[in-house]
């Protein structure tokens, strides 16, 4: 599908070489923080921007040499909302059918289907700008779907919305899994690629750092997790603990902060004994430990070292949506 | 295949529709015109005591026809504003990853901005009509036709400028600066013929000259322009600006 993909901004590469294929009835994640050119991606993918090099190909057509083509295939969920804040929820989806091709009579049809399936038939005749963020969201997810799209993209389909909202689009995109539509999904959520995601490909900085299923992603940190919290704070601390587990069997240090540190390992109630033991060797004191099972989370700090929450929502990101709703 | 036609209409659907809803930019837009015809035609016409001028006839009478063109002027002219919008609220992307041809899309879209500001047009006309009742209506379909080009040609001027200056601030301001010296220069508040050598070029190069030239023609009789000349011209070059515009707009892109 995408072959050494290359989008540069100025001096930014935004896309960096970006090579991978997704499956027909597939859906195929794409995890990273904000500004790790997963949006970009979509952008070059739907025809919306022009790849510096590479290529990219979207249900057997290349986007470059045949956009139209491309977007005779594809529907897309886009980060912001793209809807007529003026319309009707019904006029919006008329609007998107015509241009989209769909014949009028088949067109009412269709529409009158996904308002139910979106659970907003009592709202076609209300504007647009009276519905709530997950609403626009759910009637975006049924313009998008209108047309038919062999390959469907949802750019982080769930962001800055309720729980519960949330929820019910993770049904609609299971409800789209089970029909065996090819889907290309963005997110910053790691339980959200976990639930929803064939396959993840984690990208930082442009660049794909991983991919695999869930499952495989995990397993390569290593079956378990263990959290040490230490009595003190200081890194000083944490360093000389670290220095000491090196050496000690079935365990590999991940993350060295203040008063903190990340272990992976296979079997943790066997290597927490040793952690204490090579604690107390070193004097160090020890206030707190955890395990778990590693998530989409730790595979993401093990390969960059940072944390994807940090960043949940940027300032930029916030100011987005706040126009949005001033809007 | 998307079919062209239903991709014109959808726009021009949709174009209309808004304008429809925003019950305030028609009150607006209608305003305007009167306080000019008021405010000014009136009160040049009194301060005149009802003396003809240009061309025998009194100044409301002169002016009249001028204000209808510069009401399908503005509106079409800042229609551009709803590209910028939809470029700074998402919706323009959906139109461009729409398999629908682009220049389908942006012909339905001038259109729908033509059809509002033909209809303002023709309120303005009506309410001018109460104001100096002695304007020739069998010139009608001849003011219709001076809207429909005047129209289109700024319509597509407004969105030659959208495709280029992506802020709305910009494209503000850049409207403004433009659409003063188009206004005043248009020949509805003096006749353009009279003015020295380089003033008139100006006028002369000003594309609303010529709607203003045909509307008076066909509802007072005076012109300074035979008709097939100044028909011909605006015919043209709004036609220029139209394929223009599909132009810029086929390359627009969402960045």
């Amino acid at each position: 599908m995408a072959e050494g993909l290359t989008k540069v901004f100025g001096s930014l590469k935004a896309v960096d070489e970006v090579s991978f294929t997704v499956r027909r009835g597939e859906i195929f994640g794409f995890l990273g923080p904000n500004g790790a050119g997963k949006t970009t991606t979509i952008n070059l993918l739907t025809t919306l921007m022009k790849p510096t090099s590479g290529r990219g190909l979207v249900a057997g057509y290349d986007i470059q040499r045949e956009p139209q083509k491309v977007r005779e295939k594809i529907g897309v969920l886009f980060q912001d909302i793209t809807l007529d804040r003026e319309l009707t929820g019904w006029e919006n989806l008329w609007v998107h059918g015509l241009i989209h091709g769909i014949p009028r009579r088949l067109l009412r049809e269709r529409i009158r289907e996904l308002l139910a399936f979106v659970e907003l038939e009592e709202w076609a005749s209300h504007q647009v700008k009276r519905f709530s963020g997950g609403m626009q969201r759910r009637l975006q997810i049924a313009a998008a779907l209108l047309h038919r799209p062999e390959v469907l993209f949802l750019d982080e389909p769930t962001l800055g919305l309720d729980p519960q909202s949330r929820n019910r689009i993770w049904d609609y995109i299971l409800e789209l899994r089970r029909e065996g539509v090819t889907i290309f999904l963005t997110t910053h959520y790691m339980d959200e690629a976990e639930r929803l995601c064939h396959r993840t490909a984690i990208i930082d900085h442009g660049r794909i750092i991983a991919l695999g299923t869930p499952e495989e992603l995990e397993k390569s940190l290593g079956s378990e997790m263990v959290y040490v919290k230490l009595a003190s704070n200081s890194l000083q601390d944490a360093a000389r603990m670290a220095e000491g587990l090196k050496n000690v069997e079935g365990c590999r240090v991940q993350m060295v902060k203040p008063g903190e540190i990340s272990v992976s390992t296979i079997k943790a109630s066997e290597a927490i004994p040793r952690i204490f033991e090579k604690a107390e060797g070193l004097a160090v004191k020890i206030r707190e430990v955890t395990y778990h099972k590693p998530t989409l989370e730790d595979v993401f700090l093990h390969l960059t070292g940072r944390k994807l929450r940090d960043e949940e929502v940027s300032g930029m990101e916030a100011i987005r949506i706040r126009h949005r709703w001033w809007r | 295949m998307v079919s062209p036609a239903s991709a014109a209409y959808v726009m021009w659907y949709r174009q209309v529709k808004r304008f429809v809803r925003a019950r305030s930019r028609l009150v607006g837009s209608i305003f305007q015109p009167i306080f000019w015809m008021v405010f000014l035609g009136l009160g040049f016409t009194s301060a005149l005591r009802g003396a003809p001028v240009f061309g025998g006839i009194d100044y409301l009478t002169f002016f009249a026809p001028g204000v209808v063109m510069m009401a399908v002027f503005f509106t079409a002219f800042f229609s551009g504003t709803s590209i910028i919008w939809d470029r700074e609220f998402g919706f323009l992307k959906e139109i461009l990853v729409a398999p629908a041809s682009r220049t389908a899309t942006i012909l339905g879209r001038i259109l729908g901005d033509v059809t509002i500001a033909m209809l303002q047009g023709v309120i303005i006309l009506a309410l001018a009509l109460l104001m100096v009742p002695s304007l020739n209506l069998t010139g009608f379909p001849l003011v219709l036709a001076a809207a429909f080009f005047t129209a289109l040609q700024f319509a597509a001027l407004g969105t030659i400028l959208a495709s280029k200056l992506k802020s709305f601030e910009g494209f503000q301001l850049v409207n403004m600066l433009l659409a003063m010296p188009i206004f005043f220069l248009s020949g509805a508040f003096y006749p353009v013929d009279a003015l020295p050598g380089p003033a008139a070029l100006a006028a002369y190069l000003n594309p609303l000259v010529y709607g203003v030239e045909l509307s008076r023609r066909a509802l007072t009789g005076m012109g300074f322009l035979p008709l097939p000349t100044s028909l011909t011209i605006l015919t043209a070059s709004s036609i220029r600006h139209f394929l223009v515009a599909v132009w810029s707009f086929e390359k627009t892109t969402a960045e």
